[in-house]
């Protein structure tokens, strides 16, 4: 492939901006957020960060948006991952590699159950946005 | 400690953005082996007394988290560049902004690994906030010299964001690319 340009990027966004609109689009309500402080790099976030990116691009997820962010406070369960789904319990998951990561999209995005055995407490206190 | 570039100078892109940089240059620059990073922001900046207290692993500013003893960013940077015998250089100016500069020979005994710098870059870019973010990345290789420039304004602007997935999809690729070209054409 010859090196992409700026515009080719956006003529690209533009094409799958069209198979977007063609989905049933339920506005952008399901957040992922990934911990990505020092703790978090260590035991291997940023592999997490590209298996949601794969997973969710795979299950043609339109109503997802994922985030970043430092370190939750639980750096012994490294990587974690905190999820927003409407209806559902805002919940952190801990050591998600990249099969939990196929889980959470499989069972928590799309089948609205909770991933078992890597369910950790809400993150400390004082990062808590309120 | 981490065990790639890119990872430390991720720790150290995230102090910028929460030192409240609206405007932070990340230059690496390679020359055969030898390795120059710049990390330069306008954010809030240190004066002395803080700048001294920035390189010990048991300071924090106790901000971001209230019980935490250490902050760990920029010693462990400090300790790999030393292990690789390279040039380490912080300098700051409260109110003004920040500046790190560091740099060692990638083929020292003791030197981290670049690491996937698309990658780096890519979760560079993520951390929210609507500051730019501008790349600079130049290689000289065995065939020749050549760089590229990405900015984060640009980015988000081509792709409409960078928080859905068809974004990031776009985002990783682009990045991807850009790294790759310029490899195959400086080796």
């Amino acid at each position: 492939m010859a090196k992409m340009t700026l515009e080719d990027l956006r003529k690209l966004r533009e094409q799958k901006k069209g198979e977007m609109d063609k989905r049933d689009m339920e506005g952008k309500d399901v957040e992922i957020i990934i911990g990505m402080g020092t703790c978090g790099i260590a035991a291997g976030a940023k592999e997490c960060l590209d298996a949601f990116i794969l997973e969710i691009d795979k299950a043609g997820l339109g109503n997802v948006t994922v985030k970043q962010t430092g370190c939750m406070g639980l750096c012994y369960v490294e990587p974690t991952v905190e999820v927003h789904v409407p209806g559902m319990p805002d919940t952190i998951y801990g050591k998600v590699d990249a099969a939990v990561v196929r889980q959470i999209v499989e069972e928590h995005l799309v089948g609205k159950t909770l991933v078992n055995n890597h369910i950790f407490d809400r993150p400390a206190a004082d990062i808590i946005r309120n | 400690m981490h065990a790639a570039v890119g990872d430390f100078v991720l720790d150290c892109l995230q102090n910028s953005v929460e030192a409240g940089a609206d405007r932070i240059d990340l230059e690496i620059f390679q020359e055969e082996d030898r390795l120059r990073v710049t990390l330069r922001d306008n954010g809030c900046g240190m004066d002395q007394e803080e700048l001294k207290k920035a390189l010990d692993p048991f300071y924090t500013d106790g901000k971001k988290h209230r019980h935490r003893k250490v902050g760990l960013g920029l010693p462990f940077l400090a300790q790999a560049v030393d292990l690789a015998e390279g040039t380490f250089r912080l300098s700051s100016e409260k109110g003004r902004g920040t500046t790190l500069e560091f740099g060692f020979s990638l083929n020292h005994l003791d030197a981290p690994p670049l690491g996937r710098l698309d990658k780096t870059f890519l979760s560079g870019f993520l951390f929210s906030g609507d500051h730019e973010l501008v790349v600079h990345r130049h290689l000289r290789g065995k065939s020749g010299a050549a760089g590229y420039t990405v900015s984060r304004r640009e980015l988000t602007d081509a792709l409409g964001g960078l928080e859905e997935t068809d974004s990031l999809v776009l985002a990783r690729d682009f990045l991807r690319n850009q790294e790759e070209e310029l490899v195959k054409i400086t080796f």
